[in-house]
């Protein structure tokens, strides 16, 4: 049905039933009527990685994903990260190593290595490279979110996500 | 009583510690101020936020690349449920440009289209349903105009003038001559001459936040726009000049801004068609343009061909340059006029050169319009001289390092066109580079397939000539204010970008004062109270908004020492700021606590206020374009690049990069770097596989996926050498570090494929389909081996 | 950019999957992880009133590679994550890895990968853009603007998977409405078709699982693929090669390709010779040679055509070394 139904899923953690129309995007879904604008739009074409959440723990493109198909998922954006207002160990690495400048890309790299993270807490540069190869950034030449992604693995694992 | 800080006038402030030693912020490395909400996704950029009742705007394009509009036909756009407005063209007419003497965009086509993609009409609807459905009931009668996709063409006589205002009966948009000492002498009499001839495709910012606007116009007669823009009072103008709008009545506000290189320094289409769209509804409208839309607004790297000759005596000594280059505007001026100076003048440093020689020719085509990028006007000449330098280095038999060190510009002195240099760096970039590089071990003795590369960089610290203001403004001022919870707001115009301006402005101020970074707030840009600023171009802003805003800091300091100096009994000239205390130096217990002294400071007078300006020294020649290039200051640079080359596919794996860079002091090495890095990156992206890929006037990559930025991956092992002395009249000593970075990465890369093939590439991007056609040819001609090893590399 | 409006359907199992195909001939697509089929709509590449979601119908998520079997709704990142994948058929493994990037292969799937739209400069754009230009005939055209004519499309099977699959002999298990069916992954791309039509699926017929002989397993397998950069680029080539050898003698070799042309091919006529032959730098490089003699790319994709038939030689070659070196 071209017509709007009904939607559960859960968005870092809140339960929400919204109804929505078969051709919304996830992206929309969060910036547009959940007010969630962390995560950014780059492309809508997926070749930039700045809409990246995590679905189900896995860091997935949300403008290339339907909404309707998160159907009973588990949606963490990057207002999701850390718990009580305190930053999880791959934030505050972010900060401290200069990883974020204009900052546009950060949320989508910061999902993107938090999954790393927690399936393979000490991955070595390549795996890291490899891992956020997805996401682009024009700013940082990577060099910075790099070093920060080695250095909250020496710090600690980040919070546990979903 | 706001200061003016205008070069060596300036005596160094009597409270300030000796140099080099005792500051407790600058040159430490430290997080940006908003980085907790970058991390967070808290950040709002403009495409986050959200008025009520919020329309959507969206574009028509054209589909013609050069075009007379014959009609357009909104009646049945205009009678669509749900759209509130439908703009063409001559609703706003008026021309406007970034520079003042050359306005030639207008928000929305008006008698004819000069490239695909430009846009024809405005709507604005309730939503992104609707606007489509609204832009595909537009009609557009076009009559086909001869299209010119190449400046060659453009640059002799046309039948058909892109722009009325093109020189004679051509589509040039400038041309520049400039001679100075005698060249064609010095070619004459010169022992060794090289000629290089460069050819590079246009390049994009590639920022990774498209341009986004919102507009609103009040009832009470006032319009404000929000704008991904590095320029908020530029657009102010331009608005205010389109919509006939007086100034003080127009408001621009900057969210944060997802980078912008260059990309956003222009006043766009976009943004003044929004805000008429905004005008005409009475109603907030949002207008975000899609990918595609800014690889057309574009205005990034020209397509440039130049060809670059270069004359030395018998000792390896330059005595002449010589330089013709072609660049491809677009349809469209933008910086052009400046860009085609650059082109030029920026070959002037770090090299002493007595003779120099220029012909510019900026040229109209229907291509998407070009403009500033990173590095502006500077990269593609640079490319083509260093290569130049290279090629004589080897036809003299000399080390590349050694040749360039031989003919370096000292400190404290003048260029042939009459530029000021003061620091200079360049000779302790190049030594570093070449000992960090290990360079006399591995310069035409790597296996052949690797080589390494050396190349030099100099770039503006920020243009001399403001823009717009004659009489001359000041072309930075920054206001504090300090109330009675002592927290200290720091106004300012300039656009942080990503590039950590406010984080510069936080620190700055709080080193003067003592105080914590944490107790100022920058408030940064809203034009209702931020001072005028000229933006983020030019690498302006560390060394203008820097000293402005150390003026306005000491301008409180010397305040807060009457009031501090008042309750201790002491004078105040002997009191030190330090750790969020005022006391005496040497004894931390006679003083008092900062706040103390802001409250006693505020009696009777209520706030403390305070305002610094930055204003350039006069300085360049009189001569026609003799400001072009002129900086208060000049970074340098020397970039050692390894590579290695696969034989057989062609592809160049660049390895490593030893990047020594003069900013003067670095003020915050962690960003310095962040600079480096990031502007390796985006060097190394035009060098390899970036093109805007025309096909005719035709865009066939306007996409993240067929546009190549490099991937993490492709990322070499950078070594940043921040090498630079002070600088005497930067903030705290520092310069540039913002776009200069860029500019020796492709040229020290392309020494080092010509290391490793002996084939020096002058066509840029080096595809690897390019490199593997050269070998192909090296292998056939027998000439695919190492170029010999100068003696002196070894003996150095 | 948002999607046009079109009818959602999400069936539980493969007959309500069919019977919703039967009842929109022509008006629908089947939607798998998205990652090409929704750019594709984005850009209004022939979109359709009627999406059909697989991802509710449980044996298409099938994944035992134990057995050689994978639904068609394995994704990209379950393949290149498997330990048993990469022991016994690395090249099915590397051929997953270097599919776009880690974000699409999260989502990306096996059935979407085989059957993902061919590709070509004047296709993938814009609206506005093919408008501007002319449509052509993979989309509202009725020409082609890569070999003008009007009869054929030349647009690319850009699939990494299809050649890694080919090497190591899968087949793929079909249903439509006329029922079930078993072909060669070989069978499935038709040499005689084009860059529209270029499978032999019937009308609504779906891709169930693929399964993988276990002779595979014995072998070495491998997958280069040439792209300007590490990640996100479609192949401009793909190689997958396959080795098994007894003693010093070939038992089997099998080479595929895929960016180069409107389908994915092997070259069984090239490769069968060399069985029973003891390989030598001279017959990888003879065989090399003849592959690329066979490939016919044109000038739709970045790199420039004849670029890619050189490489075609280089990469055959640098596969087979690899393997021979290896077993
Ligand atoms: C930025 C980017 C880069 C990419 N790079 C690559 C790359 O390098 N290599 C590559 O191979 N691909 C690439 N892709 C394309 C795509 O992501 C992959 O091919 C992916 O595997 C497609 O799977 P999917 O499940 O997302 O397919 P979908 O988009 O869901 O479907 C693709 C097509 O297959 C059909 N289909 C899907 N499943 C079935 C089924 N079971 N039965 C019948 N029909 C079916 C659909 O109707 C549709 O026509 C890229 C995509 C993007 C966005
Ligand atoms: S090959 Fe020709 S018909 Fe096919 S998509 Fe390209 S232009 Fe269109
Ligand atoms: S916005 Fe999704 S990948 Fe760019
Ligand atoms: S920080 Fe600007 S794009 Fe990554």
């Amino acid at each position: 049905m071209t017509a709007s139904a009904p939607l559960h899923l859960k968005v870092n953690g809140v339960p929400l039933e919204r109804s929505v129309p078969p051709n919304r995007i996830l992206l929309d879904l969060l910036r547009e009527d959940l007010n969630l604008t962390g995560t950014k739009r780059g492309c809508d074409l997926g070749t930039c990685g700045c809409c990246t959440v995590l679905l189900d723990g896995v860091p997935t493109l949300s403008c290339l994903t339907l909404a309707r198909l998160a159907e009973g998922a588990e949606v963490t954006t990057i207002e999701g990260l850390g718990e009580h207002g305190e930053l999880t160990a791959l934030q505050r690495a972010f900060v401290e190593h200069g990883a974020t400048q204009c900052g546009f890309c950060t949320p989508g790299f910061l999902l993107a290595a938090t999954a790393l993270l927690r399936d393979h807490p000490t991955p070595s540069r390549q795996e890291i490279q490899e891992a956020l190869s997805g996401n682009l950034c024009r700013c940082t030449g990577y060099v910075k979110i790099l070093e920060a992604v080695e250095a909250a693995c020496r710090t600690g694992l980040p919070a546990p996500s979903p | 009583m706001a200061k003016s800080a205008s070069g060596p006038a300036v005596p160094p402030h009597p409270l300030a510690p000796a140099s080099g030693k005792g500051y407790r912020l600058i040159g430490r490395r430290l997080p940006l101020v908003d980085a907790a909400l970058k991390v967070t996704g808290r950040a709002e950029y403009t495409d986050d936020l959200k008025r009520p009742g919020l329309l959507v705007g969206r574009l028509l394009k054209s589909t013609q690349a050069h075009a007379r509009i014959a009609g357009v036909d909104v009646s049945a756009a205009r009678a669509l449920p749900g759209v509130a407005a439908v703009l063409t063209g001559r609703r706003f007419p008026t021309p406007f440009g970034v520079l003042p003497m050359t306005h030639d965009e207008t928000a929305l086509a008006v008698e004819k289209v000069r490239h695909y993609g430009e846009w024809v009409a405005a709507v604005a609807a309730v939503d992104e349903e609707t606007c489509e459905k609204a832009l595909r009931r537009i009609e557009v009668r076009y009559e086909p105009l001869p299209v010119y996709d190449d400046p060659g063409v453009s640059e002799r006589p046309v039948t058909e003038k892109i722009h009325a205002r093109a020189l004679r009966d051509t589509n040039i948009q400038k041309e520049v001559f400039q001679h100075f000492g005698d060249v064609p002498r010095a070619f004459q009499e010169a022992f060794a001459e090289v000629k290089v001839q460069g050819r590079f495709a246009g390049v994009n910012h590639g920022f990774t936040e498209p341009h986004c606007v919102l507009a609103e116009a009040s009832p009470d007669g006032r319009l404000t726009v929000w704008s991904a823009t590095q320029v908020p009072h530029y657009l102010l103008r331009a608005l205010s000049e389109v919509l006939g709008l007086p100034l003080h009545r127009i408001r621009v506000i900057k969210p944060e801004v997802g980078g912008g290189f260059g990309g956003k320094s222009d006043p766009f289409p976009h943004e003044i068609a929004c805000a008429a769209l905004a005008v005409e509804t009475g109603r907030p409208v949002k207008l975000l343009l899609d990918r595609e839309d800014v690889f057309y607004v574009n205005h990034g790297r020209h397509p440039t061909r130049n060809l670059v000759r270069l004359a030395a005596d018998e000792k390896g000594t330059f005595t002449a340059l010589d330089v013709e280059a072609l660049l491809d505007g677009g349809a469209f001026s933008s910086f052009g006029v400046v860009t085609t100076y650059y082109n030029g003048v920026l070959a002037l440093g770090p090299y002493r050169l007595p003779s120099f020689r220029y012909h510019g020719v900026r040229a109209y085509t229907n291509h998407p319009p070009s403009g500033a990028m990173r590095a502006h006007g500077g990269t593609n000449i640079r490319y083509s001289l260093e290569m130049a330098v290279d090629a004589l280095a080897e036809r003299l038999g000399r080390d590349p390092v050694a040749l360039r060190l031989q003919n370096l510009l000292p400190a404290d002195t003048q260029t042939v066109n009459e530029f000021r240099i003061t620091s200079n760096g360049a000779e302790a970039c190049l030594l570093a580079a070449r000992d960090r590089s290990r360079w006399r071990e591995r310069f035409r003795q790597l296996p052949y397939g690797e080589g390494i590369g050396v190349a030099c960089g100099f770039y503006i610290s920020g243009s001399n000539s403001p823009i717009h203001f004659t009489p001359r403004f000041p072309q930075s001022t920054v206001h504090l204010k300090v109330d009675v919870d002592g927290g200290v707001t720091i106004h300012s115009g300039a656009a942080d970008i990503g590039q950590g301006s406010k984080t510069l402005l936080a620190q700055v101020v709080a080193e003067v004062l003592g105080i914590r970074m944490d107790r100022t707030r920058v408030a940064a840009v809203d034009s209702d109270t931020a001072p005028v600023d000229l933006g983020s171009y030019s690498s302006r802003v560390t060394f203008m908004m820097g000293n402005a805003a150390k003026r306005a800091a000491e301008e409180l300091r010397e305040a807060l020492a009457q009031a501090a100096g008042d309750i201790l009994g002491e004078p105040p000239a002997g009191l030190v700021f330090e750790d969020e205390r005022i006391h005496r130096d040497g004894s931390p217990e006679v003083g008092v606590d900062f706040l103390a002294a802001v409250h006693r400071a505020m009696e009777h007078r209520g706030a403390l206020v305070a305002s610094g300006s930055y204003e350039s020294p006069p300085m360049g020649g009189t001569f026609k374009g003799a400001k072009a290039g002129t900086a208060p200051a000049y970074s340098f640079s020397a970039y050692v690049s390894q590579v290695k080359v696969d034989l057989e596919t062609g592809f160049v794996d660049v390895k490593k990069v030893w990047a020594a860079f003069d900013c003067g002091r670095p003020l915050n090495p962690l960003a310095v770097e962040g600079q480096i890095e990031g502007s390796i990156h985006m060097g190394l992206g035009q060098l390899l596989s970036e093109s805007m890929d025309y096909r005719g006037a035709r865009l066939m990559n306007p996409s993240l996926l067929d546009y190549k930025i490099l991937a993490p991956q492709q990322m070499p092992e950078v070594e940043c050498l921040l090498v630079g002395g002070e600088d005497p009249e930067g903030p705290f000593g520092a310069k540039e570090a913002g776009e200069g970075p860029l500019i020796p990465v492709l040229p020290s890369v392309g020494a080092a494929v010509h290391d490793a093939l002996g084939i020096r590439f002058l066509d840029l991007p080096l595809t690897p389909d390019k490199v593997f056609r050269a070998l192909e040819r090296a292998r056939r001609e027998g000439t695919a081996r190492k170029p010999p090893l100068p003696g002196e590399t070894r003996e150095g | 950019m948002h999607l046009e409006p079109f009818e959602l359907h999400q069936p539980a199992t493969l007959d309500e999957a069919l019977q919703v195909a039967a009842s929109h001939p022509g008006d629908f697509d089947y939607l798998a992880g998205g990652t090409d089929l929704l750019p594709n709509y984005k850009m209004r590449l022939n979109p359709r009133g009627h999406v059909i979601a697989l991802g509710g119908i449980p044996e298409l998520h099938a994944f035992a590679p134990e057995a050689g079997t994978f639904g068609s709704l394995v994704t990209l990142r379950q393949i290149e994550r498997d330990p048993v994948i990469a022991r016994d058929y690395p090249g099915l493994s590397e051929a997953a890895r270097q599919v776009a990037t880690p974000l699409v292969r999260a989502s990306g799937s096996l059935g979407g990968n085989l059957l993902v739209e061919t590709r070509c400069f004047f296709f993938n754009q814009s609206a506005s853009w093919r408008e501007a230009l002319g449509y052509c005939l993979k989309a509202e055209g009725d020409r082609c603007h890569v070999v003008p004519q009007k009869e054929r499309c030349y647009a690319t099977f850009s699939g990494d998977l299809a050649p890694s699959l080919l090497v190591l002999g899968a087949e793929v298990d079909l249903v439509s409405f006329q029922g079930p069916r078993t072909l060669a992954l070989d069978d499935l791309y038709d040499p005689r078709g084009d860059g529209i039509r270029r499978t032999r699926l019937l009308p609504g017929e779906l891709v169930v699982r693929v399964r993988v002989p276990p002779e595979g397993r014995k072998s070495r397998s491998t997958y280069r693929k040439l792209r300007v950069r590490p990640a996100f680029d479609f192949p401009e080539l793909g190689v997958a090669a396959l080795l098994s050898l007894e003693g010093q003698r070939v038992r089997s070799l099998r080479l595929a390709v895929g960016g180069l042309e409107t389908y994915p091919r092997s070259f069984p006529t090239l490769t069968g010779p060399l069985e029973g032959t003891t390989l030598t730098d001279e017959s990888i490089a003879e065989l090399a040679r003849r592959v690329q003699g066979m490939v016919r790319p044109v000038h739709n994709t970045f790199l420039a055509p004849d670029y890619r038939k050189r490489m075609t030689e280089v990469f055959v070659r640098r596969a087979l070394a690899d393997l021979r070196g290896a077993s």
